[in-house]
């Protein structure tokens, strides 16, 4: 059984390996057919991406598309590698924000701006992602985002005759209640610290102001140290007696199965955490709100925080630059965005793309109205220390009550200011 | 002529440890003197990587607590481990049935990778779903339950105590051997003299037992200064943080593996190798001055 089914892996490796010969040897097939290579760090949607390239070649017949899917954690070196040789990909899945800048700045990659007309399908924040640093120029086709919000347990909330939020009150209030109910209000890990500045952009993006923070922070304007930005951090604080007593030992997991399991009635999670947690449990009733400010906020509003996940991009060297770029342009179309949104499961920032499930649709739309950006991840991962990692470091001191939130705000600013000049 | 015999049968041996071991040290410690711009070497930096190492902020105030952590993991695991496994040791000499069986019993948790030894503890101490916490509650001593891995006040104590827990069959085989090949006599002499056991162990057992003691300590700093695995794989580690509730699992190792493939940026390289370098000389001064002292000991004895 075994050497058969080996068998059958040789066979279609050796199938593979011919085909590959022939799009290396015969991208320029006798009739002016041009295969693109493709590459991408998800192999798990492999075949989803076979039935969406499909649905390009019904409209550009005389252009293929092969697919190359690498591990994850290797495509960053194989793909900067791939793209000063010889034989790398026409097209490539990029990383955004930090990730992407050596690329862009080693000029691996080709502007878009004027090649591809569909740019003006996304919202500007939404090319943000792609934008290099320096020039300020777009190097590819947002493919998806990621936004992070509270879910909350439908059928906790009814039990206990609750609504989403509308005031910071109503929410403490809420989570009084549910915890005298026996439930956990929120379920937070403090042991996978990555999440916890997304918790303090979630809850207290309002605080320090969002987006216009954001530009005052990178014109120079605005400090960590400023008052609002250290009394942002200090929020989190203030929701501490709300969080599992054992936070700093619970990592995701652990904090998503309390909450599928139906031990906590809110958790603040990402988009894209919705697929595992209805694996845990199928039966569960989701909703989610963003949390309204908390007191003493500059923004009025609740904000979506969100940011780019991935893009396309064009290789300098690619051979075939004509073909690539209506490969690009396609990618800008409602018809492809609706295929990441209805197939891959992920969140098109397409114009006028549906999502598949309404929750997404909510966050999305969400987004689109009153965006606030992952702080750390979008502007301040482009040196290090990544300010993600100090704002991590020092908001778990602060919720073991080791430091202050002053003293986390000071350490940000210093590690940042390292490498960062506005 | 007795000479080039010589030189004939010590070159294969002299030429792979020079090639093994010699070079890839000295290479270490010559690429710490330069910058280096990814894996292309840059200009002669002197000093620069070692000064940078106590300059660069977050770097210079993670590596005190993480020295001091790192002393702490060899002199909890002194006191746990090797006292235990002298324990264990001398009682299996005693022990008149089983006792091969139970020694391999001992030794068999250090046949276990760390990092697999790390993932099954981390699960059962697992504040929610972990039967340690679970049986407290059940016998009553809910109370006593706690995050074990994620409180600063027990997690470096539970990752010593996880580490003896694997690592005991290593003081157990030695001093098993150690005490196997003490002369009977001594401890027949002093019986028809009248000492009783605890007599026997502290005055003729434990003094002849020095040697063995000093080996197996000089050991167990050389692991403690290198522990890694278990502390990543109980703890987690995240991108340039400090391992561990508030920093207080960080260790050295943990260091060395941020600075070298997740914080050093371009000069990875250059600023790892001069940590790599500050540790080895650290360990090796201290193996050399430690084990001068027993063979000291040693000579005394005899």
């Amino acid at each position: 059984m075994r050497a058969r089914n080996g068998f059958a892996v040789l066979a279609v490796a050796a199938t593979m390996a011919a085909s590959a010969a022939c799009t290396a040897t015969g991208s320029n097939g006798d009739n002016g057919d041009v295969t693109l290579s493709v590459w991408s760090w998800r192999p798990e949607d492999a075949a989803v991406y076979k039935q969406i390239f499909a649905k390009f070649q019904e409209s550009h017949p005389h252009i293929k598309v092969d697919f190359k899917p690498y591990k994850a954690t290797e495509y960053n070196t194989i793909l900067s590698t791939g793209l000063t040789q010889a034989g790398g990909p026409d097209v490539a899945q990029l990383r955004a924000y930090g990730g992407v800048q050596p690329l862009i700045d080693a000029g691996e990659l080709v502007p878009l701006e004027g090649k591809v007309a569909g740019l003006t399908n996304f919202e500007t924040g939404a090319l943000d992602g792609i934008r290099g640093k320096k020039d300020g120029k777009v190097y590819g086709v947002p493919l998806e985002m990621s936004t992070f919000q509270v879910y909350y347990n439908q059928d906790i909330f009814t039990k206990n005759q609750l609504q989403p939020p509308a005031t910071w009150d109503q929410m403490i209030a809420d989570a009084k209640k549910l915890q005298a109910a026996g439930i956990t209000p929120f379920a937070v890990s403090g042991k996978d610290t990555w999440l916890l500045p997304l918790y303090n952009d979630t809850f207290a993006a309002t605080r320090y102001g969002g987006p216009d923070f954001e530009k005052k922070v990178l014109a120079g304007q605005a400090k960590f140290t400023d008052p609002e930005y250290v009394a942002s951090l200090d929020v989190l604080n203030q929701l501490k007696p709300y969080f599992p007593k054992d936070m700093m030992g619970l990592g995701e997991t652990d904090v998503q199965t309390l909450f599928a399991t139906g031990k906590a009635a809110m958790i603040p999670e990402g988009s894209f955490a919705l697929a595992p947690m209805k694996a845990i449990n199928p039966e569960l009733k989701l909703g989610v709100f963003n949390p309204p400010p908390p007191p003493g906020a500059v923004v009025a509003k609740p904000l979506q925080v969100g940011w780019v996940d991935a893009s396309y991009g064009l290789n300098a060297k690619s051979d075939h630059q004509k073909e690539a770029l209506e490969l690009l342009q396609w990618m800008t179309t409602t018809e492809f965005g609706q295929q990441v949104a209805d197939n891959l499961k992920q969140v098109s920032l397409v114009k006028g793309v549906q999502s598949s499930d309404p929750l997404l649709g909510q966050m999305v739309s969400a987004y689109r109205t009153d965006p606030t950006p992952y702080l750390m991840l979008v502007d301040f991962r482009y040196g290090t220390p990544l300010g993600s990692d100090l704002q991590a470091t020092g908001l778990q001191k602060m919720l073991l009550g080791q430091q202050t939130a002053a003293q986390v705000a000071g350490d940000i600013q210093t590690g940042v200011s390292q490498w960062f000049k506005p | 002529m007795r000479w080039r015999v010589a030189f004939w049968f010590l070159l294969p041996a002299f030429l792979l440890y020079t090639v093994f071991t010699v070079y890839p040290l000295l290479s270490a410690l010559t690429d710490s003197l330069w910058q280096w711009e990814g894996t292309a070497r840059g200009g002669f930096a002197g000093a620069g990587n070692f000064t940078s190492l106590f300059t660069t902020f977050p770097l210079n105030r993670q590596l005190g607590p993480a020295f001091w952590h790192t002393m702490a993991f060899f002199a909890g695991t002194m006191l746990v481990q090797n006292t235990f496994g002298l324990l264990v040791a001398v009682l299996l000499v005693e022990l008149p049935v089983a006792r091969r069986f139970l020694r391999t019993v001992y030794t068999v948790p250090y046949l276990i990778g760390g990092l697999v030894v790390g993932y099954l503890w981390s699960l059962l101490l697992s504040p929610t779903f972990g039967p340690l916490n679970a049986g407290l509650d059940a016998v009553g001593l809910g109370s006593l339950a706690r995050p074990w891995l994620g409180d600063p006040a027990t997690a470096l104590p539970v990752v010593i105590l996880v580490n003896a827990w694997q690592y005991i069959g290593f003081p157990v085989l030695l001093f098993g051997a150690a005490l196997a090949g003490l002369p009977p006599e001594y401890g027949e002499a002093a019986r028809v003299d009248g000492a009783n056991a605890g007599q026997r162990f502290f005055r003729v057992t434990l003094p002849l037992m020095l040697p063995a003691i000093g080996v197996v300590s000089i050991l167990t700093f050389i692991g403690s200064m290198n522990t890694f695995e278990l502390v990543y794989s109980l703890e987690g580690a995240q991108g340039n943080q400090p391992t561990g509730p508030g920093g207080a699992t960080d260790v050295l190792g943990l260091i060395f593996y941020r600075v070298a493939f997740q914080e050093g940026g371009t000069n990875a390289i250059g600023q790892s190798s001069a940590l790599a370098a500050l540790l080895f000389l650290f360990t090796f001064g201290i193996a050399v001055v430690a084990n001068r002292v027993v063979r000291r000991r040693e000579a005394s004895l005899t």
